[in-house]
């Protein structure tokens, strides 16, 4: 176990240890794989004494360090406004309130589940990742952060330290939404985050994000565009909820099947537009 | 039985008195099983088939023996009391050349640290040759199916004796070559095909329950140590360590007294944990090791390889009149036992045909052995299932019909003395006397109100209720009751307290002796020092070894006033118990003391014997008790998701002892009850492994899932039990599937007939009804 109390340090002891180090931040899903022996690493490193990592600053958009946990995008307050409320959303339904004070956002993204919670909205905000290295600083835009399941564009050597977000304008909205058939201590079946920009009563922007309906998180381009540059009606709300559905690669497994996903992506995807749309218009849904 | 009156009254039975387990069970304090250490205490770890079933080519133990820190690699081959045709499961020590289910284990280690047995299980080498898995029980009952069982084992019946003796014919011998049919049942009365034929309306649903897991806290988990002269200790997590004993002494072919069961704190049984399973192969460890050895299943093991519930699936067809008189009914029970035989067919029959008033049934049963771990009982065993179908059958016939839905049960619901379906009657019991208190419950007085709420930003309301019901286990046993030199109490039995029973069976003590239950102190004695006695299952610890300690108590208190009556020269008839004092009636300043009673019975040179009331009763009369249970809901018809609103138990506790105690029993049971109703099932894929082994995906309800829970104890005492209680702890695990079931039509107009009741499956049936 190592504890550096710098991203700097952290740097190095990935340089040091390579592929047998595994960075630990609230360990709610590293515990469990070590457990289960799903992996044995030589060394754990601890992020717990890097500050930086716990920063969340809203200022023109956001800036959220990787050791953020789920409970303070839930709570935090510059969250609670229509723009980010899909965020905040996300980080209320992870696993329970105990699980919530040490998930990190960094965590469940590098983690990279095809259900995790935190990456829909993220991906519905356009959020970027921002990797430290050897090499320095890079920046990946979060669609393309996430490879495949489990798997992400981290070198060996790399940590991910902050989700950068732009500004999404004065008249954004966002929510997440996901479904899973306990209320609590679940994963989600399907998830979904939408994000609308809205200039003069035209969608100028639309984010659909789905969770657990293919490898990696995955847009739903077509149905952003059937709505860019549309008055956002039901009726389109519903066109582009069944377009959703067209981006959906969903697999039949103990947790829901191929037709149930679909229908879900559908049923959330029209919910979250709606709210979404409601807050950019200053709603308070 | 004649309830003896104490002349005057002491703090005992119909007290609410919490659990005193409770603090220390909340706070973290109780020693479990896998909190106990021993000098030189090694690990063990079992190596599990990774295949439903398949032929075991080779075994080789060479790594792990050398791995340092492993003091015991065992397989079949080292333990020469296996027998290939294993009558039951515990006798399926370690697979000999065949594993017939994921999970089974094939070799077993004992290390000084659990890690290292754990790495040990990485360098045992199996070959296996894997063969075709009967997986489906419909399809394993077919000709042809790949076979379970060894060829001419019997099937094993003894857990239909522990629950509920109901007597029923065999069926017929099952076609020769249905090779995985190991038990068959038949009842028949009356002319079906006629009554068929003049019925009105004849519906036919197939119901079906999945395999689930009894989900207590605590995992399987024993302790074993033999000592130089060749006996056995056992610290065991069990529903009855005279049972354990039994079954462990057949299994290592030793006598029962060379083997001592210490019954530990059992975090939770529900029936998972009256046959033994890991005893037996920790036991061998410990033999071979010459060490103390202790085993604790793992969470994952549990789900992969404990003992759950069978599948349940029932077709039933009934006809009824227009004016909803009903005509016949024919079912077909099919029971999933797993790799080995063990069900109870007779409960379904019971309620199939004879919880209403059938005038012609033909009911057939069979138990099915498929290529996953078997089964064993869990709370009320088969009867959540048999009451989903039959409770779920009797709401749609009232609906088509256009009946009031309770007025249509209470109608035909059976009353006691009218006969069961094999003939034997019905005990006294409070059945129509739950229906009616909870029919006049004003969640159901105001169900449609609550349905016309629907819409308006809230989703599709309803409300249902079902009634179900438990026929009461019995089984012999004793009690002694002694009384202390200073003048308390001390009962003494062997029966495990899994569910609060120990302070009810006080307060019965108290009751019956005439003295404040905070003077009376309750064991549970291991094998070697307590008097014979059962399982705690079946609902019968209360109504069973409570009337063992009443008698037990009356007794002692017999031998007191006698001693009293010869001190103070009067009549035992003319005694009385007040205030820890034996005096004669109305004359309260002559009297003699409990203390002074004690003492002489305990006094150097004295002539005094001293008092031990002793009871052990046989039992011949069940206490059937019956649960009817109300749930308010509301269904999000696009993802199909079930809000509970309300929830209602009503139960005929016969009299409660401990009203909270009681009320515990509602509340959990109901929990369970919700959990096989809406979230869980043991899924298994098309090769017989489990798709959800973790309790995240294994779906148990949590607080967060759940209302209050209302409880309404109705009291309509048994005339057998003591006090005129009945067993509580069954009934009310049996009606929510079929209560959520009826509120979901109500409020979906969609009748489901597979639980769990999962949101998938309503949504998608919502949305084929367009």
């Amino acid at each position: 176990m190592i504890l550096p109390g710098s991203v700097k340090e952290c740097v190095q002891a990935l340089a040091e240890h390579g592929a047998a180090a595994k960075l630990v931040a609230g360990g709610t899903d590293l515990l469990p794989q070590l457990k289960n022996h799903l992996l044995k690493p030589g060394v754990v490193v601890d992020l717990s004494g890097v500050a930086t990592l716990k920063k969340l600053t809203a200022d023109k958009g956001l800036r959220i360090g990787a050791a953020v946990t789920a409970r303070e995008l839930e709570r935090d307050g510059r969250l609670a406004t229509g723009a980010y409320r899909g965020l905040a959303e996300s980080g209320a339904l992870v696993g329970s309130v105990q699980v919530r004070h040490l998930a990190t956002v960094g965590g469940n993204i590098c983690n990279a589940a095809p259900s995790a919670d935190m990456i829909p909205p993220l991906l519905a905000l356009d959020a970027e990742a921002v990797i430290a290295g050897p090499r320095g600083e890079r920046r990946v835009p979060l669609r393309d952060f996430i490879t495949g399941v489990r798997t992400t564009v981290l070198g060996a050597d790399e940590l991910l330290v902050e989700l950068s977000v732009p500004d999404p304008g004065p008249h954004s909205g966002g929510a997440y939404l996901r479904h899973t058939p306990r209320r609590e201590l679940d994963i989600a079946v399907v998830g979904v985050g939408s994000q609308v920009t809205l200039a003069n009563g035209v969608c100028t922007k639309a984010r659909i994000a789905l969770a657990a309906v293919a490898p990696t998180p995955v847009h739903a381009r077509a149905a952003e565009r059937a709505l860019e540059g549309q008055a956002l009606t039901p009726q389109r709300i519903e066109e582009a909820a069944k377009l959703a559905v067209e981006a959906a690669r969903p697999i039949s497994d103990q947790r829901g099947s191929v037709e149930f996903r679909r229908h879900l992506v559908r049923v959330l995807t029209r919910r979250t537009l709606t709210t979404a749309l409601a807050r950019a218009n200053g709603g308070q849904a | 039985m004649s309830t003896m009156k104490t002349t005057r009254d002491v703090r005992g039975v119909g007290l609410s008195i919490p659990r005193p387990d409770g603090p220390e069970k909340v706070t973290g304090r109780v020693q479990y099983v896998a909190d106990m250490t021993s000098r030189g205490l090694l690990h063990a770890k079992l190596l599990r088939s990774r295949h439903a079933h398949a032929r075991i080519v080779g075994i080789d133990t060479t790594r792990a023996k050398a791995l340092p820190g492993v003091r015991a690699v065992l397989t079949a081959r080292d333990i020469p009391e296996l027998k290939h045709k294993a009558p039951t499961r515990a006798h399926a020590v370690l697979a000999i050349d065949r594993v017939v289910f994921a999970g089974q284990p094939v070799a077993a280690v004992a290390a000084d640290e659990a890690a290292i047995a754990e790495e040990a299980l990485d360098l045992i080498e199996v070959q296996y040759e894997v063969l075709p898995a009967a997986v489906d029980p419909l399809k394993s009952m077919q000709p042809g199916a790949p076979p379970v069982a060894e060829l001419g084992t019997e099937a094993d019946t003894s857990e239909a004796l522990a629950h509920s003796a109901v007597a029923m014919a065999k069926g017929e011998a099952a076609p020769a070559k249905a090779v995985n049919i190991s038990q068959t049942a038949a009842v028949k009365r009356g002319d079906v095909a006629k009554g068929f034929a003049e019925s009105d309306l004849v519906l036919e649903h197939t119901y079906r329950v999945p395999m689930v897991h009894q989900g207590y806290l605590e995992p399987h988990a024993v302790l074993a140590e033999w000592d130089r002269a060749g006996n056995l200790t056992l610290w065991a997590s069990t529903q009855g360590s005279f049972n354990t004993r039994s079954e462990v002494a057949d299994v290592l072919g030793i006598e029962e007294n060379r083997i001592k069961v210490i019954p530990v704190e059992c975090g939770g049984g529900f029936g998972g944990k009256i046959r033994a399973l890991c005893e037996p192969i920790t036991a061998l460890l410990a033999r071979a090791t010459k060490r103390p050895v202790r085993y604790v299943m793992t969470r994952r093991e549990e789900l992969e390889a404990g003992m759950p519930a069978p599948q349940v699936i029932i077709r039933l067809k009934t006809g009824v009149k227009r004016d909803g008189a009903l005509m016949a009914l024919e079912a077909e029970t099919v029971l999933e036992s797993g790799a080995f035989s063990g069900t109870v067919l007779a409960v379904s029959a019971v309620f199939l045909g004879s919880l209403y008033r059938w005038p012609a049934f033909d009911i057939k049963g069979s138990e099915v052995l498929t290529h996953k771990p078997s089964v064993a009982a869990y709370r009320a065993p088969v009867a959540p299932q048999t009451i989903f179908a039959i409770d779920s059958h009797m709401e749609s016939l009232a609906r088509a019909l256009a009946l009031d839905p309770v007025e249509f049960r209470r109608r035909h619901l059976q009353k006691p003395g009218e006969p069961m379906v094999n003939n034997q009657p019905w005990a006294s019991n409070g059945a129509h006397e739950v229906l009616t208190r909870i029919a006049e419950h004003p969640l159901w007085k105001e169900r449609e109100a609550w349905k016309k709420s629907s819409g308006n930003g809230h989703g599709l309301r309803g409300t249902g209720l079902a009634l179900g019901g438990w026929l009461g286990g019995l089984q012999p046993t004793s009690a002694t009751v002694k009384l202390n030199p200073d003048g308390t109490l001390a009962v003494l039995t062997g029966q495990v307290d899994i569910a609060g029973t120990n302070i009810a069976l006080a307060q019965i003590a108290a009751t019956a002796y005439g003295l404040d239950i905070d003077k009376v102190k309750i064991t549970t004695g291991d094998t070697d020092v307590a008097p014979l006695t059962g399982l705690s299952a079946g609902s019968k610890t209360i109504y069973t070894v409570g009337t063992a300690v009443l008698q037990a108590a009356q007794n002692a208190r017999q031998q007191t006033l006698e001693i009293a009556a010869k001190e103070l020269e009067a009549s035992v008839q003319d005694l009385e118990i007040v205030d820890g004092k034996v005096i004669v009636r109305g004359v309260p300043d002559k009297g003699v003391t409990l203390a002074s009673i004690g003492k002489k019975g305990n006094l150097y040179m004295s002539k005094v014997e001293p008092v031990l009331g002793v009871a052990h009763p046989a039992f011949s009369q069940q206490a059937p008790a019956f649960a009817a249970q109300l749930a308010r809901i509301e269904v999000d018809p696009d993802t199909g998701q079930t809000t509970l609103h309300d929830f209602v138990v009503v139960q005929d506790a016969g009299h409660a002892i401990n009203p909270l105690g009681v009320e515990g029993q509602m509340q959990g049971g109901a929990v369970q009850s919700l959990g096989i109703a809406l979230t869980e099932a043991l899924m298994y894929d098309d090769s017989g492994r489990l798709m959800n082994p973790s309790l995240l995906d294994y779906r148990t309800l949590t607080a967060a899932d759940l209302p209050d829970i209302e409880t309404i104890i109705v009291e309509v005492p048994s005339p057998s039990g003591p006090y005129g209680a009945r067993g509580v702890g069954e009934p009310p695990i049996v009606p929510a599937p079929a209560a959520l079931a009826n509120a979901i039509h109500d409020a979906t107009g969609v009748r489901l007939t597979e639980v769990p009741l999962t949101p998938e499956r309503i949504a998608l049936a919502i949305a084929a009804k367009g």
